[in-house]
């Protein structure tokens, strides 16, 4: 059984001349246990999507979707109340700027109490309160931070990026959620922090078999962490497939480009030439093109791509293109 | 901590510093002999002055006379009026307690009203409510104090005939001055007719309470919705929600103390204004407070009176800013640590 399964979910963002689809019919399914890559540039909606599966999005922006199951419940069918309380219990999600979204004035023990499932808690109400710090000092071992006492007392400025990125995994770990979405974790973090924080969401996907929803715009960081992925380009759907597949063999040519911009140690590159690049750069909301967004830019771009192409599924490889490069394959 | 409140005292110090040198200099500006302005002995005779400019050091440098004036200042000496002929410190010590209780009433119901008022429009943001709450704010900021304090008077004490018009109590009551604020004298009085002054002093209070606090509490108004919606637009609401708390715990454990800290630090800045405020209301219901004798004292050209006035209301300005500065350091622990860079 899928555990997540989005079809067409759209975003909109209701201006006074037309309405700007940030996020245009995307598909996104996860399988328990799974750790899915999101990957695009900047811009390209991830965040967002992200940011609409756990209902967390300004008033501003309307979201739509044929169908969006979790765990063969439908969704949709349930008012706002009802979702937001399943989603917030199985779904938890982490930020970038981990410092920016610890509250600056609560001590990091404060915050961690408060999001301690309350019926985990057993016992009468005087001993509740105890409780309660023992599960906070338990999380706080669970992501690796051993020096609780110190921890808990602090304020979210006194730590490193690191640990406040440590802190708010394990505030997402409280209500123990099926499913972890981590929005570019490791921005602006120093290499050894990004391993750590990657090998702390690996083990807790092996131990507790928790799903890990991985969004982040760098594709090679995200293929030692990933089993499958998902790549969006504009607020569009581009390829889906597993990790070797969208490595080894795009379909797409824009995952096409974004895997050749990568250097790679293996492969000989002759000193000071330049790297392979899609022409022009990601087009702006207000100014999106009709059909394929990609068109503009595509090296295989003809006129059928004026209208979005279907999507086509190679052995639960899928690929939103008219032309995919599967034929360059063989 | 205490590093915070060792530079907040040391800034305190200096500023005193720079008051008195303003006052002292005043004295010489002040039409008239520099010594009587700021002695204010106006009928002394010609060997009293004799002493008194030995005293004050007149014939020395500069320097010299600014220092026995602030030896002077500090001995409580700030001189006599030159109106009353009773000294100054006396006048400052009866007048000054009126002022403190109606400016500190005023300010906490400017704050218990303003700053709720101005959350709930925060939170209606963009709807009905909120938009009522700015009319309101923008209506009670533009009215002028003079104006309200006598249509307050017109409409609540002679026509309808609720409240008092002027004073501070009736003048049945006979109540020792211990502290000088009205109220806690009242209580720490062993008059049989406690309750009944407590009550009368309480009526007396109301209007001209009313008409200091109205425009603090629209600014209030005012800074705590921005304060609010700014705070409701940051990362960490977002990440409260994702949570799962619900709205009413995001707004009572996160959202609210993150508002008062950035509405207190204008507290400080508003209290000078309520001040003003004040003083022009003095005036109005007769309240026997230090604005009211100031103002006086600068229609008689008093002019001893203005300068000991002038470093004591500012001197209590600055104490209610340290005072607010403080409060604000221990909500917030980012003002404690001190700052290096950035």
């Amino acid at each position: 059984m899928n555990l997540i399964d989005i079809r067409n979910l759209s975003i909109k963002l209701q201006t006074s001349t037309k309405p700007i689809f940030a996020v245009d019919r995307v598909n996104l399914t996860m399988k328990e246990g799974e750790v899915r890559g999101l990957v695009g540039e900047s811009g390209s909606g991830k965040s967002l999507l992200a940011q609409a599966i756990v209902g967390v999005l300004d008033e501003k922006w309307q979201v739509d979707a044929d169908r969006f199951h979790w765990r063969g419940n439908d969704l949709m069918r349930l008012s706002a109340e009802e979702r937001k309380a399943i989603i917030s219990k199985d779904v938890a999600m982490i930020f970038q700027e981990p410092m920016a979204c610890l509250d600056p004035t609560t001590t990091i023990g404060e915050q961690l109490e408060e999001a301690v499932d309350v019926e985990q808690l057993t016992g009468y109400f005087w001993q509740k309160r105890q409780q309660r710090k023992l599960a906070a000092i338990n999380l706080l071992h669970k992501v690796g931070i051993k020096q609780h006492e110190v921890c808990v007392k602090s304020f979210p400025h006194q730590l490193t990026d690191a640990l406040c990125q440590r802190v708010m995994i394990a505030m997402a770990l409280a209500r123990r959620p099926m499913l972890l979405i981590a929005d570019e974790p490791t921005a602006a973090m120093e290499s050894t922090n990004q391993g750590q924080i990657f090998r702390l969401l690996a083990s807790l996907n092996q131990l507790k078999n928790m799903s890990i929803l991985l969004i982040s715009h760098d594709l090679e960081n995200v293929t030692h962490w990933t089993n499958t992925i998902t790549v969006m380009y504009s607020g569009q759907f581009v390829e889906a497939g597993t990790t070797e597949q969208i490595f080894n063999q795009p379909y797409h040519p824009y995952t096409r480009a974004l895997v050749d911009s990568s250097p790679k140690a293996s492969r000989m590159i002759p000193n000071k030439s330049r790297l392979m690049t899609l022409p022009g750069s990601i087009p702006t909301l207000q100014h999106l093109p009709i059909g394929c967004r990609l068109g503009p830019r595509c090296p295989r771009a003809q006129q059928k791509c004026v209208h979005a192409p279907k999507i086509k599924n190679f052995h639960s490889h899928q690929v939103s293109c008219h032309f995919p490069l599967k034929d360059n394959y063989s | 901590m205490l590093i915070f409140t060792l530079r907040r005292f040391s800034l305190f110090f200096f500023t005193l510093l720079l008051l008195t040198m303003l006052s002292f200099s005043l004295s010489f500006l002040f039409p008239g002999e520099q010594l009587i302005n700021l002695t204010g002995q106006i009928s002394a005779s010609p060997e009293q002055l004799a002493v008194l400019a030995n005293e004050y050091q007149h014939h020395s440098g500069l320097l010299g006379q600014y220092i026995s004036y602030l030896k002077h200042l500090f001995q409580g000496d700030m001189g006599y009026s030159m109106t009353s002929h009773l000294p100054i410190s006396n006048e400052v010590l009866n007048r000054l307690p009126a002022t403190v209780e109606l400016a500190s009433v005023a300010l906490l119901v400017a704050m218990f009203v303003g700053i709720p008022v101005g959350f709930c429009a925060a939170i209606y943001h963009r709807k009905a409510a909120d938009n009522l709450i700015l009319t309101i704010a923008m209506i009670g900021y533009s009215i002028p104090v003079f104006w309200l304090g006598i249509l307050a008077i017109l409409v609540f004490s002679i026509q309808l005939g609720w409240l008092p018009s002027s004073g501070q109590i009736s003048l049945l009551f006979e109540i020792k001055h211990i502290t000088g604020l009205q109220l806690i004298d009242i209580i720490l009085s062993d008059s049989p007719y406690k309750w009944q002054a407590f009550q009368d002093a309480t009526r007396h209070l109301i209007l001209p309470v009313i008409v200091v606090a109205l425009a603090p509490a629209t600014i209030f108004m005012r800074l705590a919705r921005s304060a609010m919606l700014e705070v409701l637009d940051t990362h960490y609401i977002k990440a409260a929600k994702a949570k799962g708390l619900t709205f009413s715990q995001i707004i009572y454990r996160h959202a609210m103390r993150n508002a008062i800290i950035k509405v207190i630090r204008d507290i400080g800045l508003q209290f000078a204004n309520l001040i003003t405020i004040a003083m022009v209301t003095e005036v109005i219901f007769s309240w026997p407070g230090i604005g009211s004798w100031l103002i006086e004292s600068i229609y008689q050209r008093d002019y001893t009176a203005i300068q000991g006035g002038l470093i004591v209301l500012s001197s209590f300005i600055f104490i209610v800013h340290i005072i607010i500065d403080l409060v604000y350091a221990a909500l917030n622990p980012l003002a404690r640590e001190p700052r290096h860079g950035t």
